[in-house]
């Protein structure tokens, strides 16, 4: 009988490589003379090309060219409409910061109330507005893509 | 600001260029990677969320959510290694958002769950060509686990290398035979239960 220099689970292994095509030349001629002498890894080795025959024969259904035409585009759409949306967070921040800030100007300016309580009612004006864009943005991206919004309740 | 300039793809000969391209600024410079990974980028949402509608969405997400962070990206790595990772956890996400108000509709028991999306959603015939050797090959890839799936899918239908693999997997590329090994070794085993020409 002729010598094997590998053992069955070391050529289980090589087999992977053999069927994917990423094995190199010696490791390729060591697993081919391990085949030949043993009939338990040939055997494990053709079920092994059958399934990869199988998984290779497997083609997925061809979507309409229209869908592909539109593709860069929605990509490119949904990009812009990313960069429009921090442009508006920022800008509606600012002017509304400035509009809070022009409507509790007495109050701010007022020496006798306390800077911890201006310091209150800034942190307050200013987290209720990025509150309002966070929510807004989310009830508008929501209702775009949630695809339960349609199931009765 | 971006700038939608008229540009052909074909410009940039290769991938490292139109990566540096994309982080000046040149959004089109984008559309060359788009265009080369779509296909594949869809294909691999739809083994994830078996449903086409779902899958072009969130491949197109993918690219968005890999365009917003491109600045961060090593040129010299591989593009598409790096763009899988973003794309597998998108999907990863919606899949477990999907299954998780699936489970509350169960339990609330008012509406029909079986095809709330609209969608077949387990439904082979949507997304290979009809025949029988391949639904049988997809009911048994779908019962293995997240591992063994995933690492069949990237070289089967993505077609990675093994360094590819071991690169995207984050895992040394001496052990992607030994995975691929034992995932095929189950599936094999899968298929047997289901039929006998495996």
């Amino acid at each position: 009988m002729k010598y094997s220099e590998i053992n069955c689970q070391q050529a289980q292994i090589l087999i992977m490589g053999k069927i994917d095509g990423e094995l190199p030349a010696e490791e390729n001629r060591i697993l081919d003379e391990h085949l030949a002498v043993c009939s338990k890894c040939k055997y494990e080795y053709e079920r092994f090309v059958q399934l990869k025959k199988g998984t290779s024969e497997m083609k997925f259904e061809i979507l309409p060219e229209v869908q592909w035409d539109a593709y860069w585009d929605q990509v490119y759409n949904k990009i812009e409409r990313g960069i429009g949306w921090i442009l508006f967070s920022i800008g509606f921040i600012l002017v509304a910061s400035f509009w809070g800030y022009q409507a509790l100007e007495g109050f701010f300016m007022d020496p006798k109330q306390p800077t911890i309580l201006k310091i209150g009612v800034g942190a307050l004006t200013l987290g209720l507005i990025f509150l309002f864009v966070s929510v807004l943005r989310e009830k508008l991206m929501v209702k775009k893509v949630d695809k339960y919004r349609s199931v009765q309740r | 600001m971006v700038k939608k300039v008229k540009m052909s793809i074909t410009k940039f000969s290769n991938e490292k260029d139109a990566i540096l391209a994309c982080q000046s600024g040149q959004i089109e410079a984008y559309r060359y990677l788009v265009e080369k990974y779509k296909t594949r980028a869809y294909h691999t949402a739809l083994m994830f969320t078996k449903n086409r509608d779902d899958a072009l969405d969130l491949s197109q997400e993918a690219f968005v959510h890999a365009y917003r962070a491109i600045d961060r990206f090593d040129p010299q790595k591989n593009f598409y290694t790096w763009f899988y990772r973003i794309l597998k956890n998108l999907c990863i996400n919606y899949v477990n958002h999907k299954r998780n108000t699936r489970k509350v509709k169960e339990q609330i028991g008012r509406d029909k769950v079986t095809d709330f999306t609209g969608n077949s959603a387990d439904n082979p015939e949507q997304i290979f060509e009809q025949n029988e050797r391949s639904q049988l090959l997809w009911n048994a890839l779908n019962a293995l686990k997240d591992n063994d799936r995933e690492i069949i899918i990237l070289k089967d239908f993505d077609g990675m290398s093994y360094a590819e693999i071991a690169d995207t997997l984050g895992i040394p590329a001496g052990s992607v035979m030994s995975r691929l090994y034992y995932a095929r070794q189950r599936l094999l085993r899968k298929l047997e239960k289901i039929d006998e020409v495996f």
